[in-house]
């Protein structure tokens, strides 16, 4: 299980961060989250896999200062 | 900051004046303060009603005061120009996240036409709760003054002083001694530094008393060198004193509803913030990765977007910098991302071998001070913040103007026979830090990168023989502002949003690079126009009551993103309207929050075209923050840009030489945001050139008769 904005998930080994997005809703501008507490930008997204126990929280759209 | 010895200063009074404190009614005193340097006149004047409906407060009034004080003709360093310092009805709201900015205009040394600044501290509020909504300091004092504005006493005195450093730490840390001993958290100090007045691009430094540290902490109006008009004024500071702060101070219409709204936007940032940007923790220098990561972080005069060291200068590292603690830069502000590094010591300088303390680095600093000028080291980057701060600098105009520099003297643009010997070359640490000094000290080639990029452009051309198109093209200014620190050239949008911004090239009115480059949320022309008119008039409305906007879009609902336009937070929105209505009593909804900012908005694009500016012309941008300068910028994306050409501009490319390929892609990309200004200037009803049309000011109730003047002397009837 991983926990995605406070909520439970299930898990399966390999899990990328955009697979992860795929089964989530209202996520199309999610360019950042932060996994286990790390930044990780979109860019990343197909290449970032999420271990098992991953406490993740999408960000929101990036604002500018 | 540094255990300084008491070296003796001297205050001479020299006018006082004695007056009833109006009260405050609903946010507003309804009273100004004007201080004439030259004459030492002191008069308290009441505040149309006009001028509250239509202006609101902070930015708009300034902006209305100082066009009532200056001709057209007015240049920054005139005794007419004045400086204004306004919060606003909703400013001084303790508790209320970012609910306590003033806003401070001046016509700018670098621009010509007014420059405005957000920044925090306590001084607008204090000001205001002594008894007024704006302060205008014009003329020019023979000797350095120090101006006092008690609001305790009821008092305002004008002090001839001796012997008080320049330097602004120590300076502010002096008065606040002086004027309140025992309850040092009753002073704000406004002061600038030494190099404000060796230069044109001095900021102010707005303090407030940190009560846990016992130090005094500072925020700076840093743009368009408010501060070198400042020290040109001989002004040495401008000092609030206030006493008890209470959500009772704004005497508003409905203390219930403003408790509640306050409760409501606090308590959510209070839940959230550890989850989002953690910016209690990180100010804002998260936003460091993600701009690396998203090819958006200037690197080297903004030639690239990444760096593969970015990490040594992002949250990562400062978040165990940072020295802990509560760090609003307002009471009570949930955000507190006001962060600082306390003993610090620096390895240049004044103050080398020393413990000193650093308030920031934001994440504009870093960028500023650090990548773009192809520097990769957090201690350097905090040396930079100390001596600008310390010196009355700008980050942002000492980074991008540095960096400017940096660039020229690789490609030979100019030698070390103009440098005074000095290698200036990309990670230059040592002689960017001495460039900063030389300001201080009024000497050597930091006197030249002290003018500005526009103004060295001329001097490098003139006396140099620098070849004047390709300085155009790599000099990041626009309208004479040094750009701030977002890379633009796949965002066409931001580039109106830094190439239309009113000031210059500041992220302020409009930070839409995600939006757009990222999500690809506004295809079309007209998307990208509606998008320059909300948002820089929702920001707008920030500076004229008295707020921070970070409040409101850095930190947002957990549900936010299931709304169809998240990237406006319209709960927010909402509790901003609701937060207005408690307190001025003016019952208004979300959609009447732009409409507020519109008029001042346009006062403002008018005021421009007023000083000479304001035209379609002066739009423009340097092609560095459109597209590839160079070769080299071309072929380090090379995929990118050619699938630029092919399937946006349908060019074939087989064959083509890539000097061949910067040209023809240049050609597109240019007329491209030339399009963008046709469709912006339309949806904010403004004529081709640029200029608001009679039916628009009239609309807005802004048809004053020199207004219409105006326009007539510039063909629009
Ligand atoms: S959000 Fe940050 S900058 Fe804005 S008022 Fe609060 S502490 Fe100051």
């Amino acid at each position: 299980m991983i926990t995605v904005d406070d909520k439970q998930m299930e898990w399966h080994q390999g899990m990328t961060i955009k697979e992860l997005l795929d089964e989530l809703e209202h996520v199309q501008f999610c360019a950042v989250v932060r996994l286990n507490g790390k930044l990780v930008s979109s860019p990343a997204f197909e290449t970032t896999r999420i271990p098992d126990s991953a406490v993740i929280y999408l960000l929101p759209l990036i604002a500018g200062g | 900051m540094a255990d300084f010895t008491l070296s003796d200063f001297t205050l001479k009074e020299i006018k006082t004046l004695k007056y009833v404190r109006p009260e405050i009614e609903k946010g507003y005193t309804d009273h100004s303060l004007h201080i004439n340097l030259s004459s030492r006149e002191i008069e308290i004047k009441p505040i149309d009603k006009m001028v509250k409906d239509k202006f609101i407060g902070g930015k708009g009034y300034d902006l209305w005061f100082m066009w009532n004080a200056v001709t057209g003709k007015t240049k920054w360093n005139d005794p007419e120009n004045a400086i204004c310092i306004a919060s606003g009805p909703l400013g001084g709201t303790p508790g209320y996240p970012g609910g306590g900015k003033s806003i401070v205009t001046t016509i700018s040394p670098l621009t010509g036409i007014p420059i405005d600044s957000n920044v925090g501290g306590y001084f607008g509020p204090y000001a205001k709760f002594s008894g007024f909504d704006v302060l205008e300091l014009t003329g020019k004092s023979d000797t350095e003054m120090v101006v006092l504005i008690d609001g305790i006493d009821s008092k305002i005195k004008i002090y001839e002083v001796s012997g008080l450093t320049d330097d602004s730490y120590e300076l502010s840390m002096k008065l606040t001694d002086y004027f309140d001993k025992d309850k040092p958290v009753n002073i704000s100090v406004v002061s600038t530094g030494s190099a404000a007045k060796n230069t044109e691009l001095g900021c102010l430094n707005f303090t407030w008393f940190d009560a846990k540290r016992k130090r005094v902490r500072y925020k700076q109006a840093g743009r368009g060198g408010i501060g070198t008009v400042f020290a040109h004024k001989n002004i040495k500071a401008v000092v609030a004193r206030w006493g008890s702060v209470s959500m009772k101070n704004n005497n508003p219409a409905d203390p219930e509803a403003m408790k509640a709204v306050t409760k409501l936007h606090a308590g959510e940032i209070n839940t959230l913030d550890p989850k989002q940007n953690r910016m209690a923790l990180v100010g804002t220098t998260h936003l460091v990765p993600i701009m690396n990561d998203h090819d958006c972080l200037p690197v080297n005069n903004f030639r690239y977007g990444n760096h593969p060291e970015s990490h040594n200068i992002g949250e990562a590292v400062y978040e165990h910098i940072f020295d802990k603690g509560f760090d609003g830069c307002w009471r009570g502000c949930a955000v507190a991302c006001a962060h600082g590094v306390k003993d610090f010591v620096p390895f240049t300088g004044p103050y080398k071998g020393q413990k000193v303390f650093v308030d920031g680095p934001e994440y504009e600093t870093v960028a500023g001070c650090g990548s773009n000028l192809g520097i990769f080291d957090p201690f350097f980057i905090l040396e930079m913040n100390f001596y600008c701060d310390t010196y009355g600098l700008d980050t942002i105009s000492i980074g991008t103007g540095i960096a400017f520099v940096m660039e020229c003297f690789e490609m030979g643009l100019i030698t070390t026979k103009h440098t005074g010997g000095m290698d200036l070359s990309f990670g230059n640490r040592l002689n960017s830090l001495e460039l900063l000094h030389q300001m201080a000290r009024g000497e050597g080639f930091g006197m030249i990168v002290g003018k500005g990029i526009r103004n060295m452009k001329a001097i490098f051309a003139r006396d140099f023989g620098a070849d004047a198109s390709i300085m155009q093209d790599i000099g990041m200014e626009s309208k004479g502002l040094e750009f701030s620190e977002y890379m633009t050239k796949e965002s066409l949008a931001q580039q109106g949003g830094y190439g239309m911004a009113l000031k210059g090239p500041q992220h302020d009115e409009a930070w839409l690079i995600f939006l757009d480059m990222v999500h690809n949320f506004m295809p079309t022309f007209e998307n990208k126009a509606e998008a320059l008119h909300w948002f820089p008039m929702f920001r707008t409305w920030f500076g004229l009551c008295g707020l921070c906007k970070l409040p409101w879009n850095d930190i947002v609902p957990e549900d936010n993103r299931q709304n169809p336009e998240p990237a406006k937070v319209m709960k927010h929105v909402g509790w901003y309207a609701d937060f207005f209505s408690s307190v001025t009593g003016r019952k208004v909804s979300p959609d009447d929050l732009i409409p507020m900012s519109e008029a001042v908005y346009n006062f403002q694009r008018l005021f421009n075209l007023k000083m000479g500016y304001g035209k379609r012309e002066h739009d423009s941008l340097p092609y560095r923050s459109v597209g590839p300068v160079t070769m080299d910028e071309y072929n380090s994306r090379m995929e990118r840009y050619d699938k630029d050409l092919t399937e946006n501009y349908k060019v074939d490319i087989t064959g083509m030489e890539v000097a061949e390929k910067v040209a023809i892609l240049r050609k597109h990309r240019e007329a491209r945001y030339e399009t963008l200004k046709d469709a912006v200037y339309k949806r904010r009803g403004w004529t081709g050139n640029g200029i608001p049309t009679l039916e628009t000011v009239k609309r807005l109730g802004i048809d004053f008769p020199d207004v219409i003047e105006l326009l007539k002397l510039n063909g629009v009837v």
